[in-house]
């Protein structure tokens, strides 16, 4: 009787588990797989051109400073860590952790922005501006845009924070979905840092 | 009852006599109409749309004013009858932000961003290609510059846009009535996010980033339809599911209870 108890309460959870196929809410997810198909699309006009006028593109490119460019992945992919764990403790009710996580991937966000900012500059003394060629034009877009989902991520994590921070709110789905925007904030930078400062 | 049941003339006057969702059905036939009009007009009649290269010289930009010369007088003739048709469409978004659970300043300050933006996402361009084909004797470089200020008005304002679907997004995203999916708050933002696109086109004469280009107007115009045909499916969705309350919208019930003599099926 106790076996049969049992069996039917771990059907009930695999049950659940199935029903909530997606961590946070699978709205979210909707968001990320059109954001995915709107930045194929950016990517896709960047490579038509880049193929039309392939000597431009590498000499500009190397102009870029890939001491940056591995920083920032590293710094991003170093946030998408941390909020993961931050989900981790907080599916565990270790909210103070939880909360430490989440400012830790705000850390490595602010860190990723200077950085940014820094290379931006950089580039613009080196003369190489928005308006130079068609391939900074790209450059100062594709990280101009992503820098707009940063900046939203700031905001999105805010969320995260503000769910974690009362025990009258602590809605575990929310904190998932915010991780998911960010994890989707990481994931674009590491499309746009292959195709801008690795492909050749 | 016998009334409704008769022939669909009948149940059409019937609705719109006494339906109780005879305005909101209104506005959204008007907001579908509309739309519908807006595509014909711009892309077939006028031909202003997909748009003309900015990197043209003054030649041929006369050469299009002239190739053009009855499509920009019908088409934006009509324009300007049709243009009082955007009360009711905002009304209609308006309201949906009114039966959220949110402030009231949602909706009024949706109201006059989107009263505001006919200005340059219609009017200015309506006006200024109208002067074009109807001066066709005036010096040609005021005729190109008629040609630049209509489709820099109507292709680099943008910002009001922008704003706007930030203003529902947040609504939709607070909002507990549950009146649009939260997916569609989270498009919203894809939608506001291309609208920021577009502003390089002030700057590039020609390339992607043009007015013509592909990132500032083909892949804006796609999200932009998809996030459109969105709204117009999910707004008549809220119509149906509308119970003129205050609390959570209900959800709508199976299909086979809906076709029942008291649905809109009638008025569709």
């Amino acid at each position: 009787m106790t076996n049969l108890q049992e069996d039917s309460s771990t059907e009930q959870v695999d049950r659940k588990a199935a029903a909530r196929f997606v961590p946070g809410q699978p709205d979210m997810w909707v968001f990320v797989l059109f954001e995915s198909l709107l930045f194929t699309g950016y990517f896709s006009v960047y490579l038509i051109g880049r193929i039309q006028n392939r000597d431009l593109y590498l000499q500009s490119q190397a102009d870029l400073d890939l001491r940056f460019g591995v920083f920032n992945t590293i710094v991003l992919l170093l946030s998408s860590w941390a909020i993961a764990r931050c989900v981790q403790a907080s599916r565990e009710g270790a909210y103070r952790d939880a909360l430490r996580d989440a400012f830790l991937t705000i850390g490595f966000g602010v860190a990723f922005l200077v950085s940014k900012v820094l290379e931006w500059v950089k580039e613009i003394r080196l003369g190489n501006t928005f308006t130079s060629n068609e391939f900074f034009q790209h450059f100062f877009f594709l990280t101009s845009i992503h820098l707009l989902h940063l900046l939203i991520g700031f905001i999105v994590l805010g969320v995260a924070v503000y769910q974690l921070w009362s025990p009258a709110r602590r809605s575990q789905q929310l904190v998932e979905t915010c991780a998911t925007y960010w994890h989707t904030v990481d994931f674009l930078w590491a499309l746009i840092f292959a195709l801008l400062y690795v492909v050749r | 009852m016998s009334t409704r049941a008769g022939s669909p003339v009948g149940r059409f006057l019937w609705n719109f006599r006494n339906h109780p969702k005879r305005e909101l059905w209104f506005a959204w036939w008007v907001m579908v109409i509309f739309y519908q009009l807006y595509g014909v007009l711009f892309f077939l009649v006028t031909r202003v749309q997909p748009p003309a290269s900015p990197a043209w010289d003054t030649p041929m930009v006369v050469q299009w004013f002239n190739d053009r010369h009855f499509g920009l007088l019908a088409g934006f003739g009509v324009v300007f009858l049709i243009s009082g048709l955007c009360a009711p469409m905002n009304a209609l978004l308006a309201y949906s932000m009114r039966r959220m659970s949110v402030s009231r300043v949602f909706g009024y300050s949706y109201l006059i961003m989107y009263s505001l933006s006919a200005i340059p996402g219609m009017f200015v361009m309506a006006i200024a290609m109208t002067v074009g084909a109807l001066r066709p004797d005036r010096d040609s470089e005021l005729i190109h510059w008629l040609f630049d200020f209509a489709f820099l008005s109507f292709s680099g304002t943008m910002g009001v846009f922008m704003i706007g679907s930030l203003v529902w997004l947040v609504a939709i995203l607070i909002d507990k009535n549950g009146v649009f999916p939260k997916w569609f708050g989270y498009l919203g933002l894809c939608n506001a996010l291309t609208e920021v696109v577009v502003a390089p086109a002030w700057i590039f004469q020609r390339g992607v980033f043009a007015w013509n280009g592909a990132i500032a107007w083909w892949i804006n115009m796609v999200v932009f339809v998809t996030y459109t045909v969105c709204f117009i499916v999910l707004l008549r969705k809220m119509i149906e599911r509308e119970d003129f309350g205050t609390g959570p919208l209900p959800d709508l019930p199976p299909k086979a209870e809906r076709s029942q003599p008291d649905s809109v099926g009638s008025m569709q």
